[in-house]
């Protein structure tokens, strides 16, 4: 969720008896939802025109950045896979063990089929491992960023080791 | 839930207004007592959904959160279930949880990148079109074919 910040024009500022820490003495509920001021912002850019300013063309990657666009697209990946299949059983005439034998006659020998194994099983494998330490943040744990980077390398670990033991099933 | 806090005014006098200004909005400021007269108080204009408040009062957002959460938990569940009890509950129960986690989770990506009213309502429409003929054919799949868990089974027996 982006963090809007706008100060209005300069005014007095009354701490009134207040000492030093809280700033405000009242909070007051803003009349849009955030939805609303979101889609201000973007309609209110679009229509200016404004240029986006550069992000991810000059930030330089750390494994955090490049394991959570890695959930997404394992994510969608998986997702498409499934609906291609989904698309294909309700299409395809005949069953799936006619195809699946086509597809094992025009292989290329065994290790052609553990590595496809592999490649079926790694993104699952890296999206279910990646999703627990998702969780894992949803309960609050593990934000300080030692934790997150040691999660991670634990997560990419489990994941190679995972996906080789299922390939080789 | 996270509240957005908008400064909306802060004092520069004798200070870098820099300093106010980058300062982060969730973190309270250090305010230097002035003892001048100030009629002005400040207030902080926050996001916050109180009951009686009929603008946004709704916990449809966070309540979709929770759920999405509860389904990956059961997904979870469901994968050692599908390997020790392979059946047809199992394969309905996947067809519906993996074909819902989908859907929640495209849509999170949806929102994300898509803006404007009318492409996010295309876009919307397009992903529970998507959706539906998913679990449509992992039904069809799961009710005239081998069924989920035994397409996996029979996949990785060759």
């Amino acid at each position: 969720m982006a963090l809007l910040l706008r100060t209005v024009a300069r005014q007095g500022l009354c701490p009134s008896r207040s000492q030093f820490g809280v700033l405000y003495r009242y909070a007051v509920p803003m009349g849009t939802t955030a939805k609303e001021e979101m889609n201000k912002f973007w309609s209110k850019n679009t229509r200016l025109n404004r240029p986006v300013s550069p992000h991810i063309s000059i930030y330089k990657w750390s494994i955090p950045m490049m394991m959570s666009i890695s959930h997404r697209g394992t994510g969608v990946a998986l997702s498409s896979g499934i609906s291609a299949f989904a698309l294909a059983a309700l299409v395809l005439p005949e069953s799936y063990p006619y195809y699946l034998d086509l597809i094992h006659s025009m292989t290329f020998g065994p290790q052609f089929l553990a590595f496809s194994k592999f490649a079926l099983a790694f993104p699952v494998v890296y999206h279910t491992f990646n999703g627990i330490r998702h969780l894992v943040w949803d309960l609050g744990k593990g934000f300080k960023i030692p934790e997150v980077y040691r999660s991670g390398y634990m997560v990419i670990a489990l994941t190679v080791l995972a996906s080789i033991g299922l390939a080789a099933m | 839930m996270a509240t957005l806090v908008r400064i909306s005014s802060v004092c520069h006098r004798g200070v870098s207004p820099l300093l106010f200004r980058s300062s982060s909005l969730i973190r309270p400021l250090a305010v230097q007592k002035k003892d001048r007269d100030c009629p002005y108080l400040i207030s902080a204009k926050i996001h916050a959904t109180p009951s009686n408040y009929a603008g946004s009062g709704s916990k449809a957002a966070s309540l979709h959160w929770t759920g999405e959460r509860i389904l990956s938990i059961v997904l979870l569940g469901l994968a050692p279930v599908a390997y020790y009890y392979p059946g047809p509950a199992v394969d309905y129960s996947l067809a519906a949880a993996l074909t819902l986690h989908g859907h929640w989770g495209l849509g999170q990506i949806l929102t994300d990148y898509v803006h404007g009213d009318f492409k996010i309502k295309m876009a919307n429409a397009g992903l529970f079109l998507l959706s539906t003929v998913t679990f449509a054919g992992l039904c069809y799949f799961n009710y005239h074919d081998v069924g989920i868990c035994k397409a996996v089974a029979l996949l990785w027996s060759k």
